[in-house]
């Protein structure tokens, strides 16, 4: 029998949809076929009826038709005063079907930040909430006990949007058995075990602390430009989008879209410092010796670098 | 079937979540309702933070459409900062917003409004095995090479701009990145793919000839030749179309609304489709009648609409976004804001643009027809045969002498608008800096024009307006209702900002 997989959208853009029909070589369809999945309903692509969709949700939510994977895309919206009705389905509240299906599902993937940690929608005043984390506190909507059936936490996918081949790759390894290994976000380790500064074409520039503060130039975004790279967990530049590229690389900084506290409440594209050193030092750095170690390798900084001469 | 009914029919395949209650008398259409099911709030999410938030932050509000969030969020700053960018950055800036609009036009139609004609409740049409062969969901042939190709095409935005959907390579002044000319190249020859394909497979003949059109007849002459082996997505969707009878269907206020996108940069061979700025004319039509758009005239009511109450409507520079959920109660039924041109609503998207482009094809058929769901459609199934030519000219054309970025050197106080056309018509950032951080930002999407509730004057939208006498066959089934909505291209995922009351049709039009 095929797996069945169920994708609810809730509060959120439809990015980590449009990013997943970008999958290619194998595409998505193909895909699918590959691991034998079955989509009962994606809100962009089914084309149930509407009383057909009602019943599947009613035999999903009783248990009468087994659901492998539910995938949710964009927070869970609880407001206003708890009662959800800035986000309805047939008038009521849509947190009330993620519940009844979650209860079911062999595996829940929260598909994007928005999912995992609330992101830009818990931003605002919806009450929104990742499925198991709100920001950085575990909990969110499930609650942190919670386990599908299968024993699983939440896994969390995040991303603004998810990267399409961390969404596949989870739903194949899942799907075939083979080993997935967590880190403490409940993120894969194989795409979210690496900082989105590790394969950055940038990165030379910043071993020699050849910094840049305005946009357009080819030198490091992390000192003034408010670059996240080196504090974010996620794949950009180890699989690249539409594989080609990533925004590191053609010079848009990170912005730390992957993380739990995404948007962080300080303003975008500037780097917050304490005497020219950022406020915010890469993942497990001690600052006297990244001092230390950055005065030297400004003073080892090559000419050519010094210069923007390396191309990216 | 009694004389008076009302539906209760779920709609996906829409962005972001929208119900429509329509009153069926006799089997017609006789009122209808639109309303947006979802607040996430953007707007105020937006004020106090930093002066280029609106960068990364309103992109996010649409995953289909990021890149159009980004060109009016990065114009607003040009505009507060008076940062000119430099020629090739225009170019550039165009070029990735283009290929966004190329792709959501083929997704649009092929995975969106082509799923419908799978429905089987056509099952009794001719050529309806081949429909389903075409589009039905995750299997069709069309529907594979249409994910497939699209993806393809959207590399461009990827080598140029980093990413799709969400990057933010716009800033003001420009553009962070210096593409290459061997970026250039590359990107060139996956168009040149892209074009073949679309050529090839989905119009049947050259991007040339359908620029050539200038009537119905051409058109139907055009279809007619069979000069493809296999018959052309176009030629089927036309025909198709035509026995579903959608030509007839979804006729609307007739009033079009463009804010005017693509400018010109300096130097450019290509040429608008009139005098002026824009490759892409701004303009207000109604009845045929074409004026100028002043973006002055723009105001938006609540009286409708899920948010406290002001009187009449407010230009956006002035607008409020206060939230009153009052639940299904006697007047507010959405979250919707009604946006209206000199108190008028209008609707937006590529058939906008065709009008004020003046297509002699689009003239044409709204001559001879009228607005439709059919030639709304197709409007945009044949929009890209006006852009991809002009993409790959200003692919050519950025050689970056002049550079791609001039900085303005930080972000003064101070108050502006970015306008441009997004895939799914006209799009406004309106915002103001004060003390270093956003004080105030009211956006106006394409769906908040054409998914509209009513105004303070009682007037329906467009959507609500194009729904009326449209005769529906099965209450249970309401296909025709949803081929009306879905030429809109509805995005309410950019509206957030629909329900109803009574016992009337609830159409629903919602991801879940």
């Amino acid at each position: 029998m095929p797996h069945t997989l169920y994708w609810l959208q809730c509060g959120g853009c439809g990015g980590d949809t449009m990013s997943l029909l970008n999958l290619e070589s194998p595409g998505l369809i193909e895909t699918l076929e590959m691991l034998d999945i079955e989509v009962l309903w994606h809100p962009s692509l089914s084309r149930n009826s509407a009383a057909a969709h009602r019943r599947l949700q009613e035999d999903l939510a009783s248990g009468a038709k087994p659901l492998d994977f539910l995938v949710v895309e964009g927070a869970v919206i609880r407001g206003p005063g708890g009662t959800g009705m800035f986000d309805t389905i047939e008038r009521k509240p849509k947190k009330e079907l993620v519940a009844a299906l979650a209860r079911r599902a062999r595996f829940v993937l929260a598909a994007g930040t928005c999912a995992s940690f609330g992101g830009i929608s818990a931003a605002g005043e919806t009450e929104a909430t990742g499925l198991q984390f709100l920001r950085d506190r575990k909990g969110g909507f499930l609650g942190s006990e919670f386990a599908s059936a299968e024993g699983l936490p939440v896994i969390n996918l995040p991303g603004c949007p998810c990267h399409c081949e961390a969404l596949s790759g989870t739903m194949a390894a899942l799907a075939t058995g083979a080993a997935l290994e967590l880190d403490e976000w409940n993120s894969p380790m194989e795409w979210y075990g690496m900082q989105v500064h590790q394969g950055c074409l940038r990165n030379e520039y910043h071993e020699y602390r050849v910094e840049d503060d305005d946009f357009g130039k080819r030198g490091c975004l992390f000192f003034h430009l408010g670059c996240q790279g080196p504090l974010t967990h996620g794949p950009c530049n180890k699989v690249l989008w539409g594989r080609r590229s990533s925004k590191t690389r053609i010079g848009v900084p990170c912005v730390g879209c992957t993380r739990p506290d995404f948007p962080p409440p300080y303003p975008f594209f500037r780097t917050r410092n304490i005497a020219g050193i950022p406020l915010d030092l890469p993942e497990g750095v001690d600052r006297a010796h990244y001092m230390a170690y950055k005065g030297m390798a400004a003073a080892a900084a090559p000419q050519r670098l010094i210069d923007r001469k390396t191309r990216l | 079937m009694p004389p008076t009914v009302t539906i209760n029919a779920p709609l996906n395949r829409v962005e972001g979540d929208l119900e429509v209650t329509a009153e069926i008398k006799d089997g017609v259409v006789a009122d209808a309702w639109c309303s947006g099911t979802m607040y996430r709030g953007i707007e105020k999410i937006l004020v106090g933070r930093g002066p280029m938030d609106g960068l990364v932050i309103t992109p996010r509000i649409c995953g289909i459409c990021s890149m159009s969030h980004l060109t009016a969020a990065a114009k607003a700053l040009d505009c507060i900062t008076g940062a000119a960018p430099p020629p090739d950055a225009v170019r550039m800036r165009n070029v990735l917003l283009m290929t966004e609009h190329v792709q959501s036009d083929l997704r649009h139609t092929f995975l969106t409004f082509a799923g419908d004609f799978t429905n089987p409740a056509h099952s009794g049409l001719e050529h309806y095995d081949e429909a389903v062969k075409r589009y039905e969901p995750f299997k069709g042939e069309t529907v594979l090479e249409v994910l497939r190709e699209s993806a393809k095409l959207l590399e461009i935005i990827a080598i140029i701009g980093g990413q799709w959907p969400h990057s933010a390579f716009m800033v003001p002044g420009g553009i962070v990145s210096a593409p290459s000319s061997r970026s250039r190249l590359q990107c060139k020859m996956i168009l040149r793919h892209f074009r073949e394909w679309y050529e090839k497979r989905i119009l049947g003949c050259s991007i040339e000839r359908i620029q050539e059109l200038a009537s119905l007849e051409g058109l139907e002459a055009l279809l007619d030749e069979g000069h493809s082996s296999r018959v052309s997505d176009l030629s089927f969707f036309t025909s198709f179309s035509r026995s579903l009878g959608l030509h007839q269907m979804g006729k609307g206020h007739g009033a079009f609304i463009c804010y005017g996108a693509l400018e010109l940069p300096q130097g450019t061979a290509i040429k608008g489709a009139k005098e002026g700025p824009f490759l892409i004319p701004a303009g207000f039509s109604q009845g045929g009648r074409l004026t100028e758009f002043d973006q002055a005239r723009v105001a938006e009511h609540v009286a409708h609409s899920w948010y406290e109450d002001y009187s009449g409507g407010l230009h956006p520079a002035k607008g409020e976004t206060r939230p009153y959920a009052t639940g299904y109660e006697a007047k507010k039924y959405s979250w919707a804001k009604a946006p209206r041109y000199d108190g008028l609503p209008a609707e937006t998207g590529p058939l906008a643009e065709m009008v004020m482009a003046e297509r002699p094809l689009f003239r044409d058929l709204l001559d001879k027809c009228g607005p439709s769901a059919f030639v709304r459609q197709l409007a945009r199934l044949l929009r890209p045969a006006w852009l991809i030519p002009v993409i790959d000219a200003w692919l050519e054309e950025a050689t970056g002498e002049e550079g791609f970025y001039n900085s303005p050197e930080g972000i003064q106080d101070g108050e502006g608008f970015g306008l441009t056309q997004a895939s799914r018509g006209a799009l406004g950032h309106w915002v103001r800096i004060r003390n270093g951080a956003i004080d105030h930002y009211q956006i106006i999407s394409p769906t908040g024009w054409n998914a509209s509730p009513r105004d303070s004057s009682g007037t329906r939208g467009p959507i609500e307006e194009a729904l009326l006498g449209t005769t529906v066959r099965d209450p249970e089934n309401p296909v025709e209702l949803g081929f009306v909505v879905r030429s809109f291209d509805v995005c309410l995922v950019c509206t957030v900002h629909a329900l109803h009351r009574g016992n009337r049709t609830v159409l629903r039009m919602n991801r879940a």
